[in-house]
C-alpha cells in the first residue's frame, strides 16, 4: 500500500517535473555527467589515469604543455598532433644465439611544424644492437643512430630520437645548410626531429619548409644471447598539439584526468551536500519548533561550530591524519551542516506560528508528526535549493584544500587539476586549456544542480502552480 | 436540551510582557490579561454566540477551550470532567471530542496538502478509521455533509485551488471526521464573502442539528450571531458584560456596550448608506496591560458615574431570566 503510493507520487512528480524546462536541462546535464562516469573507462584514452596521476614515468612520452589538437582548426599553421604508431611491419630472422628483427613504421606527414620528438619503445632482453633509419618522402635516408644495450631481464626499451640523433643531424646539416649558417650555431641547440622533417636546401635551420609526405622509420635490432629478443616495438610521435584537451606541464592528459575527477566530483558534492543539507535542515527545524531553552542551547551549539574555520581546521587533520577523500568528505559535513541551519530555523519560526500548524495542534498531532509532515516539506525546496548550491562549494572546497598540498594523492580531482595549473603558471603562460576544461566542468556540474534544484523548488511549493 | 456539556468558571489567561532591564532590577511585572474572569456554561445542542471587538479575548477563551495553551486561572468542565489540565492520553481523548473550525480558511490547511490529507489527516493522528480506503470514504462522506459534490472532484485537490467558502467547508468536514460533539468556531465567515456567508452558516446549523453538535460560535458580527446562535455573551476587554438568549440580547441589549456594538451594524437602508451613525460610546479600547480601575467600561461609557469609576467591578447580575449583565446601572438606562 504504501510502496503503491509512493510510486504514484513519484510518478506525479515526473509528470510535474517534466514540465519544467531547465528542470529537464538539468536533468540532462546530470544524466550525462553519469554516463561520463559509467563510460569512463571507453573515454579516456590513458586507462590508469585515477591510480597513476601522479606517476611522471606514465605520461613521459606526451608533449608538455601541448594544446588540444582542435587548435588546428583555428590556426593558419598546423601543428602535428600526437600519434602513435603500433601496428610496424615487421620481419625476423632467427639465428642459433641471434634475433633480428626488423620494424618498418610508416609515417604520414602532412603538417606544417613538426613533432618534438619521435619516441621508441619496445620490450626486450639481453644484448640488443639497435639502429634506426628515416626514410624521407624525398628519397634521402639518414641512420639515426646506433645502440647498443644489454639487458639483464625482460626490460623495457625507451629510444628519445630527439636526444640520440643529436650525431646524425650534425651531418645532415653540414651536407646541406650553408656553412656561414653552421659555423654561428651550437650543435646542441638543433633540435634533429625538426631538421629531418624539413625540406634539405639551405635555410632548413633558420627557415625550414616542411617536407610532407611519407616517412619510412626502420628500426632494426640483432639480439645477442640465448633467449635475448626485442618484442612490441611501437613509435610515437610527441606532437605539439594533443588529444582533446592538451596536455599540462608535467605531460598528463587533460581530457583524461577532467573525466577521471568527474566521479570524485559528483561523489564530494553529492555526499557533501546531502549529508550537510539534511543534518542542518533537521538542526533547524527541531530548533525552531521547540524553541526557549533547547532553541537558545542548539543555537550557541550552532554558532560554535559556524565560527570555527573549516580550513585549519582540515589542515590539522591532515596533517595528523593521512590526507583522504573520505576524511575530508568527513570535515566538510561536519562543518557544511552550518550553511542552512540559520534560513530553515527562521523558516520553521515562521511556520510553526502558522494556523495550520494550530490546527494540527487542535487536532492533537504529535510533536514528530508536526515536525515531519508539516514542517520539514516546507523546507524540502530551500533544502534542495541549498543542496545543489552545495555541491559546486564542496568541489571548490575540496580544491582550495589540495591547493594547500592536502588533497588525496590517490585520486585525480578537478580541483587538483586546477591546482597545478596555477601551480605551473598556466595563466602566465596563457595554457589556457589547461584551466577551461575543470574551470568549465565544475561550472557545469554547478549548473546542473541549479537547474535541477529550482525545478524542483517550482514542483514542490504548489503555490507558484498554476492550473 | 438542559444537560451543560461545557462550563467555564473564572477562566484567565495572563501573558506575561517583556520587561526593561529597569522593570526586571525593581521586581516588577505586568501582564495582558487577555482573558480576566470569564465564565459561562454552553448547554448540549445549543449555539453559544461569544461576541466582541478584535482584542477582545473572544478568540483566546477558544484556543483556551481547544487547549491550545495553558489557563492562567480558572476552571474549564467538559460534560462535568475538569479538563483544565489533562494528562497527554486525556488529553488526546478531549481532542477528539472537541473541535476548532479556525477564522482564516486560507491558513488554516497546509498549502502542501491534497482535500485527501487534510480530512484523513486526523483519522491518522488519532490511529481511526482502518485502512486507506476507508479512511477515503470517511474523507468522502464527510466532504457530503458539509455539500462539497460530488467528493471526487474535491479529494485530490489543493487548497489553494479552492475558493474561500469551499475552504471553510472543507476546514468544517475536517472537524466533522472525528464525529466530535463540541465544535469551537473561530468567526469561521468573516473571511468568506459576504455572499457565501449565510449558505455557509445555514450548511452549519443543518449539520447541528442532524449530529446533534454544540457550537461556540465566536464572532464580531452581531448580524450572523443573531441569525446563528441560540445565546449570546458579549464580551469587553477580557470579561463578559451581558449574556443572554440571542433575540432577546439583540432587541433588549442592556448593557451600554452592548448597545454600542448594536448602534455600529450598519443597515443597508435606502438613503442611510452613507449616513455615519452617531454611535453611543467614547474613545478607543483600552489596552489589555492596562485595565482601568472600576468598572472596566466606564472610560468609554456614556453613563458613568463617579461610582462606575470608584467601586469594584460590577458581577453579572440576573436582569431577567436567562439574561445577565455586568453593569450597576442597566435598570436606569
Amino acid at each position: 500500500m504504501k510502496l503503491k503510493d509512493l510510486r504514484e507520487t513519484l510518478r506525479d512528480f515526473w509528470g510535474e517535473f517534466r514540465k519544467v524546462r531547465y528542470g529537464m536541462v538539468g536533468l540532462v546535464m546530470f544524466g550525462l555527467f553519469l554516463l561520463i562516469v559509467i563510460l569512463e573507462p571507453v573515454l579516456i584514452p590513458f586507462p590508469e589515469t585515477g591510480r597513476r596521476w601522479r606517476d611522471i614515468t606514465y605520461w613521459e612520452d606526451n608533449p608538455k604543455n601541448a594544446a588540444p589538437v582542435w587548435v588546428n582548426w583555428f590556426t593558419r599553421k598546423d601543428y602535428t598532433p600526437q600519434a602513435v604508431l603500433d601496428k610496424p611491419e615487421i620481419s625476423e630472422r632467427k639465428a642459433a644465439n641471434t634475433q633480428m628483427v626488423e620494424a618498418v613504421f610508416t609515417y604520414n606527414y602532412k603538417y606544417d611544424l613538426p613533432p618534438i620528438d619521435l619516441l621508441l619503445r619496445a620490450t626486450g632482453k639481453g644484448l640488443l644492437n639497435l639502429a634506426v633509419h628515416l626514410e624521407r618522402p624525398d628519397g634521402l635516408s639518414i641512420e639515426l643512430t646506433k645502440k647498443s644495450i644489454r639487458l639483464s631481464g625482460e626490460a623495457p626499451v625507451r629510444l628519445s630520437l630527439d636526444k640520440e640523433a643529436s650525431g646524425a643531424v650534425g651531418d645532415f646539416l653540414k651536407t646541406y645548410e650553408d656553412p656561414d649558417v653552421l659555423r654561428g650555431v651550437s650543435i646542441f641547440t638543433v633540435k634533429p626531429v625538426e631538421v629531418f622533417f624539413a625540406r634539405a636546401e639551405p635555410g632548413i635551420l633558420r627557415n625550414p619548409v616542411p617536407l610532407k609526405g611519407e616517412y619510412r622509420i626502420k628500426l632494426t635490432c640483432v639480439a645477442v644471447g640465448s633467449g635475448a629478443f626485442l618484442k612490441e616495438p611501437a613509435l610515437t610521435v610527441a606532437g605539439r598539439v594533443f588529444g582533446l584537451m592538451g596536455t599540462d606541464a608535467s605531460k598528463r592528459d587533460i581530457w583524461s584526468g577532467v573525466i577521471a575527477g568527474t566521479k570524485w566530483a559528483l561523489l564530494i558534492g553529492l555526499l557533501t551536500s546531502a549529508v550537510a543539507v539534511i543534518i542542518g535542515v533537521f538542526y533547524g527545524v527541531t530548533s525552531a519548533y521547540f524553541g526557549g531553552a533547547v532553541d537558545l542551547v542548539m543555537m550557541r551549539i550552532y554558532e560554535v561550530f559556524q565560527s570555527i574555520p573549516l580550513l585549519p581546521v582540515m589542515i590539522v587533520v591532515s596533517a595528523v591524519f593521512k590526507p583522504s577523500i573520505w576524511t575530508m568528505i568527513l570535515m566538510m559535513c561536519a562543518f557544511f551542516w552550518v550553511g542552512s541551519v540559520r534560513t530553515v530555523r527562521s523558516m520553521g519560526l515562521q511556520i510553526k506560528e502558522e494556523i495550520y500548524v494550530e490546527a494540527a495542534h487542535a487536532l492533537g498531532a504529535s510533536r514528530g508528526r508536526i515536525i515531519f509532515k508539516h514542517m520539514l516539506p516546507q523546507v524540502i525546496p530551500y533544502a534542495f535549493a541549498s543542496m545543489a548550491l552545495q555541491v559546486p562549494v564542496s568541489i571548490v572546497y575540496e580544491a582550495s584544500v589540495s591547493l594547500l598540498g592536502l588533497g588525496d594523492a590517490t585520486i585525480v580531482t578537478w580541483g587538483q587539476i586546477l591546482h597545478d595549473a596555477m601551480q605551473g603558471g598556466a595563466v602566465l603562460q596563457g595554457i589556457w586549456w589547461w584551466i577551461i576544461p575543470p574551470g568549465l566542468f565544475i561550472a557545469l556540474m554547478g549548473m546542473t544542480f541549479a537547474f535541477v534544484g529550482f525545478a524542483m523548488d517550482t514542483i514542490l511549493n504548489p503555490k507558484l502552480r498554476t492550473r | 436540551m438542559s444537560e451543560v456539556i461545557f462550563e467555564v468558571k473564572n477562566l484567565q489567561k495572563w501573558f506575561p510582557v517583556k520587561r526593561s532591564l529597569g522593570q526586571l532590577l525593581r521586581g516588577q511585572r505586568t501582564w495582558v490579561r487577555a482573558v480576566d474572569g470569564v465564565s459561562f456554561q454552553i448547554k448540549k445542542g445549543e449555539i453559544f454566540g461569544l461576541i466582541g471587538e478584535s482584542g477582545c479575548g473572544k478568540t483566546t477563551t477558544g484556543k483556551l477551550i481547544m487547549k491550545l495553551m495553558d489557563p492562567t486561572g480558572g476552571q474549564m468542565l467538559y460534560r462535568g470532567q475538569d479538563v483544565t489540565h489533562l494528562s497527554p492520553e486525556a488529553l488526546q481523548a478531549y481532542k477528539r471530542e472537541v473541535q476548532m473550525i479556525f477564522q482564516d480558511p486560507y491558513a488554516s490547511m497546509n498549502p502542501r496538502f491534497r482535500i485527501r490529507e487534510v480530512l484523513t489527516e486526523p483519522l491518522v493522528i488519532h490511529r481511526l478509521g482502518g485502512n486507506e480506503q476507508e479512511k477515503l470514504a470517511l474523507a468522502a462522506d464527510a466532504l457530503t455533509k458539509v455539500k462539497l459534490t460530488p467528493p471526487s472532484d474535491f479529494l485530490d485537490r489543493f487548497s489553494h485551488m479552492l475558493s474561500g467558502g469551499q475552504r471553510q467547508r472543507v476546514a468544517t468536514a475536517r472537524t466533522l471526521i472525528l464525529s466530535p460533539r463540541f465544535i469551537v468556531a473561530d468567526e469561521p465567515v468573516s473571511m468568506v464573502d459576504l455572499s457565501t456567508r449565510a449558505e455557509l452558516l445555514h450548511m452549519m446549523k443543518e449539520i447541528q442539528q442532524d449530529l446533534d453538535l454544540t457550537y461556540l460560535y465566536i464572532t464580531h458580527d452581531l448580524s450572523t450571531a443573531r441569525y446563528f446562535t441560540d445565546r449570546i455573551a458579549v464580551m469587553y476587554l477580557g470579561r463578559i458584560v451581558e449574556m443572554g438568549p440571542a433575540g432577546e440580547l439583540i432587541d433588549h441589549p442592556l448593557h451600554p456596550y452592548t448597545r454600542a456594538l448594536i448602534a455600529a451594524v450598519p443597515e443597508p437602508v435606502p438613503g442611510r448608506v452613507n449616513v455615519i451613525k452617531e454611535i453611543p460610546i467614547k474613545g478607543e479600547i483600552p489596552s489589555a496591560a492596562q485595565i482601568p480601575a472600576g468598572c472596566r467600561f466606564h472610560p468609554r461609557c456614556l453613563f458613568a458615574t463617579d461610582e462606575c469609576r470608584n467601586l469594584p467591578e460590577p458581577e453579572l447580575v440576573q436582569a431577567e431570566p436567562e439574561h445577565l449583565v455586568a453593569c450597576r446601572r442597566y435598570k436606569e438606562l
